[in-house]
């Protein structure tokens, strides 16, 4: 079984001195010792960008893929490997920008496997640019005018796209952080983490104090009922926030937006992936009965 | 013309709007030929188009061995006026066009001294027989009967082409067929061609390039394959899916190619053999990540079949013109294996050693077709199964990484990158014990850690144990081939890669006759190019010509590159066609000539 401690052999990370990636860490390594997974039993995958160091942090069996295209990478292990519980990491540009269209059909594949997006609204390793998910009218040396249009709402996108676990998390709260991602590594299909990860060198505007004044639980929300699609959705609606707004006028929501208790994966659609696929390769196969046909 | 004597073999051709169904009857005539024991090969050529445009069913049978298409046809079935405006030239003095009278008009190409009309009522018999779709049913019964050959094994391969339909659709295609021929065996009594069949033939495979490669994946234990559909590529996709379940395969039909690239990428990391397949403008798109398949060293193999570029091109013709950029595809300097099958068997084999180099080199290999492949069928000798070997490379896939003292560092970690002597180091899949392993896309350590690729040592070192990967390349990847005369006997030598093999050996074998020697190299493996070996035979050479199907010449500056001399003749084609023998035979014939 994974100790915190195994994982922490690895590199010392570099990122910025209160980047929420930081919290992250601590959360995903905490979850994972909690799991009682041995280093076996899972592989992480990485996209491009300061989360995408981590790949260095985390001591696992691992694949750091390219800028946008983690999805895709962690979709070959899952479906060539049933056995590997896979966890994908991913920032906002990366993941929602680049890799838009993979995260569109990895929801609606519902490939049984967990994502996690580090969402900070804006581009940390190439210095400070707009992000899918910067605030509108947000300036930024790529948008000195303001950035033009509506920002991603990937809560949103993913309960539209048939999502069956979408939660979002805020880096200020490692304990929360942490019961999300429990819940998301449990899920049975693919299960959305979107964490609010406050870029402390690049975001002046939406920073950690700007969201502790705004956050609130979806939990302790009164009557609020994640199995209900509808009002998931509109609740994800709520959450467009603007930089001018006062905390008194918007509230940013945190906990588990959605969840489907039974879903139907991909895997499940997949009768030969019953045993790694590269049991396949032992030998030559057999074909001379496919053959017979030609 | 230097073509096999008349009556020898049967050239037909079949003309008409798409979604007639043309190739479909096409190649229920070519099962039955191959079923009779005559060899096949059929050329399809249609327009990017789903219904109407003009499209064209070749089909070549001969008691002897073939390999292309030619440029004559002896029958001509016409389904439209279209046809015969396009095609009629073609035809053999003395050929035949078999038509309907109701649907073809004949003004200004009837009566013709130089040809053999045949009329046929194809759509007043097919709705006598159950309806107007089955006119090609008819035509294909016409067609036999014309040519003295016997109906049983049409009718066992319309059996076999409708066994998953209703047994009333077998039933009155069979009786289509059978009116076609017993109508036209009626008038057809002095037509000069008479086919026979070869009952003691040994066994043929019928099969299309992408089948044939499809078929050595399968072989080699393929596990997973992605693709987005593009032609000529899709066709394997499809082969891939409809054996998913009986072979055992993980196919997924991505959102787009870079899902595809990286999604193999992925599978290869768990050791699963992985493929994915598209043309070159689809390759275009995939290369981010075959670049990242290089410098991770992922096994993955990729098919791409080109077609005519660039960017949409001409997406239902052929083109050799992806050579230098399949051979130079990414940023950055990686190793790489590019293997150029030129017909249906050299594809099944190249397919399942592609996947041996992958795993034996931990980098990507590529099988590099094109729509000539891809799109035709040509009867080969049944594929040798007994050939097959599955050779997984440095590889553990199960234990505890514990029992691999040399794959560690001093503390315990294992070592993906390790440098070795031959660039190939231990690899490990997830799964076994022990083993916390990073892949990377980034430049890395030994253990696949990002930060420390930044420091120079460690680059260098990496670098250099990749690219050693093409030292240990060119001792496992396949030689060039050589065919014909022993090329210092030649009266000219002539180099090609891919599917100018077909056309080459076809022009040969009508050279022989005229008594001119010929040696010929095919280029299996295009990288690591094979320089010495080229340079050898072309400098043994009297006169040399390299054929090639683009305009640049690619392989020729390869072999000036590489092998730093140059042929005194090329032929290029670039309009899409493929070689014809006839073209290669003229081209050959004048330098030897000239000699």
């Amino acid at each position: 079984m994974v100790k915190v401690a195994d994982i922490e052999r690895a590199l010392e990370p570099t990122w910025c001195p209160g980047c929420g990636n930081h919290m992250m860490w601590k959360a995903l390594k905490e979850v994972i010792e909690e799991s009682g997974m041995g280093f076996e039993d899972y592989a992480m995958v990485w996209g491009i960008g300061c989360h995408g160091n981590g790949a260095d942090f985390y001591r696992s069996q691992g694949f750091h893929g390219l800028h946008g295209r983690a999805l895709p990478v962690a979709t070959g292990i899952a479906l060539s490997n049933p056995s590997l519980k896979v966890i994908v990491s991913m920032g906002d540009g990366d993941g929602y920008g680049i890799g838009g269209n993979h995260f569109i059909h990895s929801v609606r594949r519902n490939i049984d496997m967990m994502a996690i997006y580090h969402n900070n609204q804006i581009y940390g390793l190439t210095t400070g640019q707009a992000s899918p998910t910067s605030d509108q009218f947000m300036q930024t040396p790529s948008t000195p005018g303001g950035v033009v249009e509506e920002p991603v709402n990937p809560v949103g996108v993913a309960i539209a796209q048939g999502a069956t676990f979408v939660a979002r998390g805020f880096a200020g709260d490692v304990d929360h952080l942490k019961s999300l991602y429990r819940q998301a590594l449990d899920h049975h299909g693919f299960s959305l983490v979107d964490v609010y990860q406050p870029c402390v060198t690049w975001n002046k505007i939406n920073t950690f104090k700007w969201f502790r004044d705004r956050v609130y639980k979806l939990e302790e929300l009164d009557g609020y009922d994640p199995s209900d699609r509808t009002m998931a959705f509109e609740t994800s609606m709520s959450t467009f926030h603007e930089l001018t707004c006062a905390p008194d006028e918007c509230k940013v929501p945190i906990g588990v937006f959605y969840r489907e208790e039974e879903t139907f994966t991909y895997q499940d659609g997949l009768p030969q992936l019953d045993r790694p696929m590269w049991k396949h390769a032992e030998e030559p196969r057999d074909i001379s009965e496919i053959l017979e046909t030609y | 013309m230097p073509l096999p004597q008349k009556g020898s073999e049967l050239r037909v051709k079949i003309g008409g709007a798409a979604g007639l169904g043309i190739k479909a009857a096409g190649q229920t005539l070519a099962r039955a030929f191959v079923n009779a024991g005559l060899e096949v090969f059929d050329l399809t050529e249609y327009p990017s188009l789903i219904r109407g445009g003009h499209n064209t069913y070749t089909l070549r049978v001969s008691p002897r061995p073939i390999s292309s298409h030619v440029e004559t046809v002896d029958v001509l079935i016409a389904f439209d006026r279209q046809t015969v405006d396009k095609h009629l030239d073609e035809v053999i003095d003395g050929g035949a066009v078999i038509f309907d009278p109701e649907v073809t008009s004949t003004d200004g190409w009837l009566p013709s001294n130089r040809i053999r009309p045949v009329p046929v009522p194809l759509k007043k018999f097919a709705k006598e027989a159950g309806g107007p779709i089955m006119a090609n049913t008819v035509a294909l019964g016409a067609a036999l009967g014309l040519v003295h050959f016997p109906l049983d094994t049409l009718a066992e391969s319309i059996a076999a082409q409708f066994a998953h339909k209703a047994e009333e659709i077998t039933e009155q295609n069979i009786a289509a067929a059978t009116v076609g021929h017993g109508y036209v065996s009626k008038m057809a009594g002095d037509f000069w061609m008479k086919v026979e069949g070869l009952p003691d033939a040994p066994r043929r495979v019928l099969v299309d390039g992408n089948e044939a490669v499809g078929l050595g994946a399968l072989a080699a234990g393929i596990g997973f394959y992605a693709a987005y559909p593009m032609t000529p590529a899709s066709s394997l996709l499809h082969f891939m899916a409809a054996h998913e379940r009986d072979a055992g395969v993980v196919v997924k039909h991505t959102e787009d190619e870079l899902a595809a690239m990286n999604m193999v990428a992925g599978a290869a990391f768990t050791g699963a053999r992985s493929m994915c397949a598209t043309s070159g403008g689809g390759f275009a798109l995939m290369t981010e990540a075959f670049g990242m398949a290089g410098v991770s060293e992922s096994a993955v193999v990729v098919g791409v079949f080109t077609r005519p570029g660039p960017a949409t091109g001409m997406p239902t013709w052929t083109e050799q013109s992806d050579l230098r950029y399949v051979i130079h595809a990414g940023q950055g300097e990686f190793p790489r294996v590019v293997l150029a099958p030129g017909d249906q068997t050299d594809a099944f084999d190249l397919s399942w050693k592609a996947f041996n180099l992958a795993d034996q080199l931990q980098t990507p290999v590529i099988i590099l077709g094109d729509s000539y492949l891809s799109d035709n069928r040509q009867s080969v000798p049944y594929f040798d199964l007994d050939a097959v070997m599955v050779d997984r490379g440095k590889l553990v896939a199960e234990g505890d990484v514990a029992d691999h003292p040399d794959a560690l560092g001093e503390d315990g970690d294992y070592l993906r990158y390790k440098v070795a002597d031959d660039g190939v180091s231990l690899r490990v899949l997830p799964g076994v014990k022990g083993a916390t392993q990073l892949i990377n896309s980034y430049e890395h350590d030994e253990y696949g850690w990002g930060q420390n690729g930044e420091i120079a040592a460690e680059r260098t070192a990496q670098n250099e144990k990749r690219m050693r990967k093409l030292q240990l390349a060119r001792k496992l990847v396949p030689p060039p081939a050589v065919f014909g005369a022993d090329v210092a006997e030649a009266d000219v030598a002539v180099l090609f890669f891919g599917t100018t093999k077909g056309p080459v050996l076809e022009a040969m074998r009508w050279l022989e006759p005229d008594g001119v020697k010929v040696a010929a190299m095919q280029v299996v493996t295009v990288w690591p190019f094979p320089a010495d070996d080229v340079r050898e035979f072309l400098g043994a050479a009297k006169r040399t010509v390299i054929v090639e199907g683009n305009y640049t010449g690619q392989l020729q500056g390869l072999v000036r590159e590489q092998c730093l001399v140059d042929v005194d003749d090329t032929l290029h084609r670039y309009d899409g066609r493929p070689f014809s023998p006839e073209m290669v035979y003229a081209k050959l014939k004048e330098v030897a000539d000239n000699g």
